[in-house]
């Protein structure tokens, strides 16, 4: 076992550990952003009771929608006033109640996209009873766009720092392999097949991948509960998230799994140029 | 055994190592393969057991045409080759006993039938009493000795040896040759590269001659076969 290819796939893994912790806990912020995303449907009129249940049992029968409910008219007005504050004075003047009765709804998780925000829109502007709609068209056009952002920008550096590993170990694994090239070259002259000779490092090399992914897991776990918790806690309290999560057990098994993957892979790419039957 | 149709290998274009060679080798024959560097000998036999590809012609051995044989075949052909070097190519981390055992446990033979094969083999070439030292623990013509076993423990159709006593002083190079008769009694084929004329008179056999990758003489031609 060579300790150094076990450090450079710890290495390497606790750099994507803590990128992962970064990626998942900024995800954790903006799925909690797209709770906030909703539709006011406004009303001209308000129906009478019987038809006003049907009309939002009708709603909430949309697959899309987790939640809707109705605004009254003076629902609307005492809203406006608590949100006023001392300034509801100001309301004294006005005579009638001039704020339209709304119905808000709330989208399931998987559809909270701008597509079909606008389809459900759509479907509801059909029905002649509505007046207008609000739903932060500007805004969710950016939150999206941040999304993709977010997620392509993952996933390339992400995938930038497996390659890295991957060439990293390789590399690692072929300057083991130099200390043996002579014993790999006697292995091939008396008839040893390439399989025969090469399990033994791959198995190696997968088993130094997972050690390698072990270590990462406790170093990124010391790292964060000693430092990194409290100053990406405080960094993302003002954005509106209260605790800040470690990697969930599937993605610390993944680490592991990657690892040994890492591993395995590296010790295939150097093997390579280290087993030939011939000069060609 | 061993038949060579209008074989050419270039390692660069316009300079042939070898040159429209065609020869054939018969069962249990013992071949020298002599002539000055360069002129050939070793990149025939690493075309024998396919180191090198022949850029023309044809190699058949044992009747299979191994011309074009891949790395997955390759392997299966040099189990039944027995191949020496001028620089022994020992394990040097493992054991002598290790060592001749390898072949051996590469064909999956059964442990028991390993340990009687390897300590009869190193008897014939009486190292028996060193199977639990390491290579470098031995003198040269040892470590030769080892590698002959090491090629004759799986009983080979044919041993190539490649200057097999160039690094070794007369009196253990005779012990090599000693080997390599016995073997070649039992019904090895061989074909050793030398250039050392003593050795040649001493044990006089066909003689094979290359002179800038061609054949220049071969005494069985010429009806001299000792």
């Amino acid at each position: 076992m060579s300790l150094a290819s076990i450090c450079t796939i710890a290495v390497a893994l606790a750099l994507l550990a803590f990128f992962a912790i970064a990626v998942l806990n900024v995800q954790q912020l903006t799925a909690s952003w797209g709770e906030e995303i909703a539709v006011v449907a406004y009303l001209d009129t308000t129906p009478e009771e019987a038809e006003l249940k049907r009309w939002l049992r009708e709603i909430e029968a949309f697959p899309e929608i987790a939640e809707v409910s109705f605004v009254s008219k003076e629902q609307a007005l005492k809203l406006f006033r608590d949100r006023l504050g001392e300034d509801a004075v100001l309301l004294e003047g006005l005579g009638d109640n001039l704020l339209p009765a709304s119905m808000e709804m709330t989208f399931v998780e998987k559809n909270r996209d701008r597509a079909t925000v606008e389809t459900v829109v759509e479907r509801l502007r059909q029905d002649r009873r509505f007046e207008d709609f609000q739903y932060g068209q500007g805004w969710l056009e950016k939150l999206e766009a941040f999304l993709l952002l977010l997620r392509v920008s993952g996933t390339a550096l992400g995938g930038f720092l497996v390659f890295a590993a991957l060439v990293i170990v390789s590399n690692t694994i072929k300057l083991t392999l130099y200390a043996r090239q002579d014993e790999l070259e006697v292995m091939t002259m008396v008839g040893a097949t390439s399989l025969f000779i090469k399990l033994p490092y791959l198995i190696e090399g997968m088993l130094q991948g997972a050690l390698g992914g072990i270590v990462a897991l406790t170093i990124s776990f010391l790292a964060f509960e000693v430092a990194l918790q409290e100053s990406l806690g405080s960094l993302l309290l003002i954005t509106g998230i209260d605790t800040i999560h470690f990697l969930p057990p599937n993605w610390q098994l993944s680490l592991i799994v990657g690892g040994g993957l890492i591993g395995l892979l590296g010790s295939l790419f150097a093997l390579r140029k280290f087993v030939r039957y011939d000069a060609t | 055994m061993i038949q060579l149709f209008n074989v050419s290998k270039a390692y660069q274009r316009d300079q042939n190592a070898l040159d429209d060679i065609s020869l054939n080798i018969d069962k249990g024959e013992f071949v020298y393969l002599t002539g000055s560097s360069g002129a050939g000998k070793s990149t025939l036999l690493k075309l024998l057991y396919c180191a090198e590809r022949p850029s023309r012609g044809q190699i058949l051995v044992d009747g299979r045409n191994i011309t074009r044989y891949g790395p997955t075949r390759i392997p299966h052909l040099r189990r039944n080759l027995g191949i020496v070097f001028q620089d022994f190519k020992l394990l040097y981390r493992r054991t002598i006993f290790e060592n001749v055992a390898f072949p051996l446990e590469i064909q999956g033979r059964k442990r028991f039938e390993i340990s009687k094969k390897v300590y009869q083999t190193l008897k014939n070439v009486g190292l028996e009493h060193r199977l639990n030292h390491y290579p470098l623990q031995l003198s040269g013509g040892e470590q030769q000795r080892v590698a002959v076993a090491r090629a004759l423990v799986v009983d080979p159709l044919i041993l190539l040896a490649d200057e097999p006593t160039g690094n070794l002083d007369s009196e253990v190079t005779l012990d090599i040759m000693e080997l390599f008769k016995q073997a070649n009694a039992r019904g090895t084929t061989i074909m050793m590269a030398t250039h050392d004329n003593t050795l040649i008179q001493q044990f006089p056999r066909r003689i094979i001659t290359l002179e800038a990758g061609r054949v220049a003489l071969d005494d069985s031609l010429l009806g001299d076969v000792s």
